[in-house]
This record gives structure tokens, C-alpha cells and sequence, in this order.
């Protein structure tokens, strides 16, 4: 099955001074929902852009759905539905006079486009909103009016950046459902830097670090391919105790352990080493010990952990590289 | 059927260009400086017929009329409004909006170029015509004049074309230069001396003070008259009239009396060019104004938005 995104080589050089995305190879599978993950100035709004044709590659290409992306890429860009970050709408409009607009723009007959407006106004909740000008909205409310514009074509591919920036709880729920709800007949493309909106609706993975794909794969792979051998155990008791403790825990083969100020003790398996038997050896000595176990925390199904674990590893083979 | 059809599809394949011209004028529209101008203009023009109603024969009464779209100060704000599409902050509003939709730059920028076209020849037919109308038909104390309906046409078209022209060098230039205000004042640095740029390669009769001294004369000719007939036909009167019409205007604007005539040296005049080729204007204006697109329209293509 064709990938719905595909880049070879991908290269933008600003100016010839600043290198913003380098050397990318991608597939973003079709149906998926892809997180594209990185710190700010990572790349990832380069990368969109130059999906859309808003920017051209200094090297390399990029198709969606096979068509090559480009300026006057028309039959591409009719495939996407866009949603900047804080997207910059013309304060001048009423919600309905923009999404008219922007149907008029996708060359979609009124017989289509009066009643999708009003469907999509409906669904991002801004039917109450429809006298007013869009300069008096909140940046909620421009988000969702976003949200509904990438809407307006019903494309089968969506490009969401930064979708949940400067929403509040209930607007970040209700875009994370939307974007679950979304997924299960579009390939959607999410680029974040939260962790937790990744956790919770992406099924695919890139994570971009200095312009280049550090990593690409399934949530799966990724939280596999990046199991930590390590556990946090939170106990009670003396310090003297946990300090105890964790000396008889390095005595331990292939075990290492170290106390914290905050009464927990990390405790490190080495590669090789049975994780549940050596689990079971600490537990032992902790039953053994004048202390009581509050809680186990794992750090092996932590995006979090999987990530920032990414990030140090391309910094530290960066002149490998 | 199949012309419906095939309507039908020209209609989709245009809906795009008709979506973006339609809201650039509605947003030139709500803008200050159209409605401004629109007033100002107005006003002007009613402050000239006023002062000039006993004084000036209609053709040279309508020349007059012209002199602001064509020399100062309206070609100003001609620029001004063809700056704006694709600089400043406005960019950022265009690819969020409409260049990450399924449309092409060119579409976009010969879409929002069209809408200041149309909007400046609005704004400028809109306060003329019911102007020159007023000052031919009305019973006046001067003395009974030429003026002829295609020279009216035409003269019409000639400034029409100037504005066209100046709109699409501001297009280009706010294209080129990405800010706006440097862009207006880039062009007022080249606009102001245009004479004097223009009489260095020869071509001062494209100049705009050429082109309204000359109009005086286009006004009277008629569609069968050739442009080597007309030359004939010039009127001498017309040259002397069209120092009168400048100081004339400049007096009504500051308000001082007009200065009295002075003799100047032969040796001191300039080629005068008190008739204007149809021909050769069209193509000195059009041809740059063609170009202008263009070249507005690769510098836009190759940028990164």
C-alpha cells in the first residue's frame, strides 16, 4: 500500500546558515496517526510546510499519496487539510463567510459546501459563534474555527501542528478525542512537543531532533526498542534504612542501586539479566529489611523516558553522525 | 447540455480565482485608505470644476480633472494599495489561510492583483465620469469646444492604464522588497523624478506630465483622425493652457493665488509632447505593466512562505 507521506533525502537550508530539516527519510503509513515529535526548532513546522508546498527542499523530495510536493502542487495540497499553529485568520470575516472561502478555494460546489459549513460549525462548537467576527475570538476558538477550515475538503490526510498549543483542559480533551475519532478513516499527521497528546492518540512515531529523524516506527517499536532495565521503588522508613538497602542491592549480580533524598530507590538490571528474578531478589530484601514498599514505578513504558533517552543518544553520537 | 457542461467546469476550474478576487475587494473595500481616497477624490474633483467652471474649455477642464490620477497626488495611493499582497505580516495570514489550499500562487497573485485593478479604475471612473459628463453638458460662460466621445474614451483609457501600471509596479515591488513601507518609499523615489529618468533613455513623452499635457488634444481628436493628422492638429493654445492648468491646480491645493505667467528662453524648454500615440502608450504602459505580473509572479513563485 502506497505511504501516504514519503520523503527522500529531504534537505532545507535557510540562506545557506541554518540547516532546519536534514537528510529526512520518511513514511508515515496510510490510515495511521503519525506523531511527529521534537523540541521547538526541531523541524517539524519545516517539514509541514514543505509537505504543503508553503517552502521548497534544498534537496531531496517529498509525495503524498505519490504526487511530488511543490508551489503549484494543487492536486497535493487538495488532499490536506492544514492547521497551522495559532493559525493567522482574517480577523475580518465571520466564521461562515471564511469556511465559505476556503470551499470556494477547494472548488467545491455550494450543494456541498452550505451543508458541510454548517456541520462542521456544529461539530467544533461554534454554531453559537456564527455573528461574530473572527478578531474577537479566544485562541480556543480560532483553533477550533482552524480545525474546522482543514475540515472544509474532507482530505484523507491532515496536517495538525501543534494542534493543543494554548488550548485549555476541556479544548485539549476535545481536540485529542477529535483527532482519535479522525484517525479511524484519515491518515492524520499530529507535530508536538507534548509528550502526552502523543501517548494517547498516535499509533506511528518520528521523533526529530537538529533537523534530521532520529527515530521512526510504531509507538510499539519505540517503547520496545527503548525498554529501560531500571525501576523506581518508593519506600518508608528511615533513610539510614534505604541507604542500607540499596548497598546490599549493588551487592546483588548485575543489580545496581542508588538511594535518593526523596526516600526512592532506582534500581538499574543490567543487559542479560532476568528483569523479573532480579526484581524479585529486591523485593526479597526489602521484606527483609525494616522498610515498606509504597510503590513500583516503571520506567519501562514511558514515552517520556523513550524520548529524552533519543534525544541524549543523537547528541551524544553527534559527531559520529 | 454540453455548453452547460462545459460552463459548469470553467465555473470549478475559476471558482478558486473568483473566491480570492471577491474577498480582496471586499477587504480594499472596508479599508480606510479606499473609502479615504474615494472621498478625497471626490472632493477634489469638485473643487477643481468649482474654481475652473468659468475659466477652462472642456477638454481643457477634463485634462485638469486628470492631472491628480496622473501626475500627484493620487498615484500615491494607487502604489500604496499594490504594495500589500504578498508583504508584511500579510503573508503569514496568506499561507495559513490560502496557499496551503488547493490553489496556485499564480491563481492567488493574478486573483489579488485583478482586485486592486478593478478597485482603483472603480474608484477613479466612479468620481470622473459623472464629472466630464457634468462639465459637457452644462452651459458654461467659455467658449464652445471639440471634445469628442472616443477622445474622451481614450483619454479615459490612458490614465486607466497609467493606474493599471502604477498598481502592478507596486505589486512587484512589495513582491521584491517584502516590506511594505520600504517598497512605497523605493517607488516614490523612483516615481517623483520619472520625468527626468524617462528623458535620459529618450522616452519623455511616456512621462505623466507628457501624457496630461497631451491629453488635452486626445480629448478633441476623433476615431477616423490618424496619429500623424492629429500632430498636425495640435493646438498651440493647448501648450500654453497646460501651465496654466499646473499652476492652477497647485494654487487650489495650497490655497496661494496662481503665479503670473513668466517667459522663459527658448534654449531653456524641453522637447514638448503636446500629443500623445495611442499606439505607443498602450505599449509602453502595457508591456511593463504585463511584465510586472510576470515578474512578480516568478519572485513569488520561488519564495519560501
Amino acid at each position: 500500500m502506497e505511504p501516504a507521506i514519503r520523503t527522500e533525502h529531504l534537505t532545507k537550508i535557510y540562506s545557506q546558515r541554518l540547516i532546519a530539516v536534514n537528510d529526512m527519510n520518511l513514511q508515515v503509513p496510510c490510515g495511521s496517526v503519525f506523531g511527529l515529535l521534537g523540541p521547538n526548532g526541531a523541524g517539524k513546522t519545516t517539514t509541514l510546510r514543505l509537505l504543503l508546498g508553503l517552502q521548497r527542499p534544498t534537496a531531496g523530495f517529498a509525495q503524498v499519496f505519490g504526487k511530488s510536493c511543490g508551489p503549484n502542487a494543487v492536486r497535493v495540497r487538495s488532499q490536506i487539510g492544514y492547521l497551522p499553529t495559532n493559525p493567522k485568520l482574517p480577523g475580518n470575516l465571520r466564521p461562515i463567510e471564511y469556511l465559505d472561502l476556503l470551499g470556494r478555494l477547494s472548488r467545491l460546489p455550494g450543494e456541498v459546501r452550505k451543508p458541510r459549513i454548517s456541520a462542521l460549525l456544529r461539530a467544533v462548537g461554534l454554531l453559537g459563534a456564527t455573528d461574530q467576527r473572527i478578531q474577537t475570538f479566544s485562541t480556543g476558538m480560532c483553533t477550533r474555527l482552524g480545525i474546522a477550515a482543514s475540515l472544509v475538503a474532507d482530505p484523507p490526510l491532515l496536517l495538525w501542528d501543534e494542534p493543543t498549543a494554548g488550548l485549555d483542559p476541556a479544548a485539549r480533551r476535545f481536540t485529542l478525542e477529535l483527532i482519535r475519532e479522525l484517525g479511524k478513516t484519515k491518515s492524520v499527521v499530529v507535530a508536538t512537543h507534548i509528550l502526552s497528546d502523543i501517548d494517547q492518540i498516535c499509533d506511528h512515531l518520528g521523533v526529530m531532533h537538529e533537523g534530521r529523524m532520529i527515530f521512526t516506527g510504531s509507538m510499539q517499536d519505540m517503547k520496545q526498542r527503548l525498554a529501560r532495565h531500571d525501576f523506581t521503588l518508593e519506600l518508608q522508613g528511615a533513610a539510614e534504612d534505604i541507604r542500607r538497602l540499596a548497598h546490599e542491592v549493588t551487592g546483588l549480580e548485575g543489580i545496581n542501586a542508588l538511594a535518593n533524598a526523596g526516600r526512592m530507590l532506582l534500581v538499574k538490571i543490567a543487559d542479560g539479566r532476568s528483569r523479573s528474578r532480579a526484581l524479585a531478589e529486591v523485593l526479597k530484601l526489602i521484606d527483609e529489611s525494616n522498610l515498606s514498599l509504597q510503590a513500583i514505578h516503571s520506567g519501562q513504558n514511558t514515552t517520556e523516558n523513550a524520548y529524552l533517552q533519543l534525544l541524549q543518544e543523537d547528541e551524544a553520537h553527534g559527531f559520529h553522525r | 447540455m454540453d455548453s452547460t457542461v462545459k460552463t459548469s467546469k470553467i465555473g470549478t476550474r475559476m471558482m478558486p480565482y473568483m473566491a480570492i478576487l471577491k474577498h480582496d475587494m471586499k477587504t480594499l473595500w472596508r479599508s480606510r485608505l479606499v473609502r479615504l481616497w474615494l472621498g478625497a477624490t471626490a472632493l477634489l474633483t469638485l473643487l477643481l470644476v468649482g474654481s475652473n467652471w468659468a475659466n477652462f474649455m472642456d477638454g481643457t477642464l477634463i485634462a485638469l480633472l486628470l492631472f491628480p490620477y496622473l501626475v500627484f497626488p493620487w498615484f500615491f495611493v494607487v502604489v500604496v494599495l499594490g504594495v500589500t499582497p504578498v508583504s508584511g505580516s500579510q503573508a503569514e495570514t496568506l499561507a495559513d489561510g490560502i496557499l496551503c489550499r488547493p490553489v496556485s500562487r499564480f491563481e492567488y497573485l493574478l486573483a489579488s492583483w485583478s482586485a486592486r485593478v478593478v478597485l482603483v479604475l472603480s474608484v477613479y471612473l466612479v468620481v470622473i465620469i459623472p464629472a466630464i459628463i457634468l462639465v459637457i453638458l452644462a452651459k458654461r460662460t467659455v467658449p464652445e469646444d471639440t471634445v469628442t466621445v472616443y477622445g474622451i474614451i481614450t483619454a479615459l483609457g490612458v490614465v486607466g492604464l497609467v493606474l493599471t501600471f502604477l498598481v502592478s509596479l507596486g505589486f512587484l515591488a512589495g513582491t521584491l522588497l517584502r516590506k511594505p513601507l520600504l517598497a512605497v518609499v523605493v517607488l516614490i523615489f523612483i516615481w517623483y523624478p520619472i520625468g527626468l529618468i524617462l528623458s535620459i533613455f529618450s522616452l519623455e513623452e511616456f512621462s505623466p506630465i507628457s501624457l496630461n499635457r497631451a491629453i488635452s488634444t486626445q480629448l478633441r481628436r476623433s476615431w477616423q483622425e490618424t496619429d500623424a493628422e492629429a500632430k498636425n492638429n495640435t493646438k498651440v493654445h493647448d501648450t500654453e493652457v497646460f501651465s496654466d492648468q499646473v499652476s492652477n491646480f497647485f494654487s487650489l491645493l495650497s490655497g496661494a493665488p496662481s503665479k503670473p505667467k513668466a517667459s522663459k528662453p527658448d534654449f531653456f524648454e524641453g522637447e514638448k509632447f503636446d500629443d500623445l500615440s495611442l499606439f505607443r502608450v498602450s505599449l509602453g504602459y502595457g508591456l511593463p505593466t504585463i511584465a510586472s505580473v510576470i515578474l512578480a509572479s516568478l519572485c513569488f513563485y520561488w519564495r519560501d512562505l
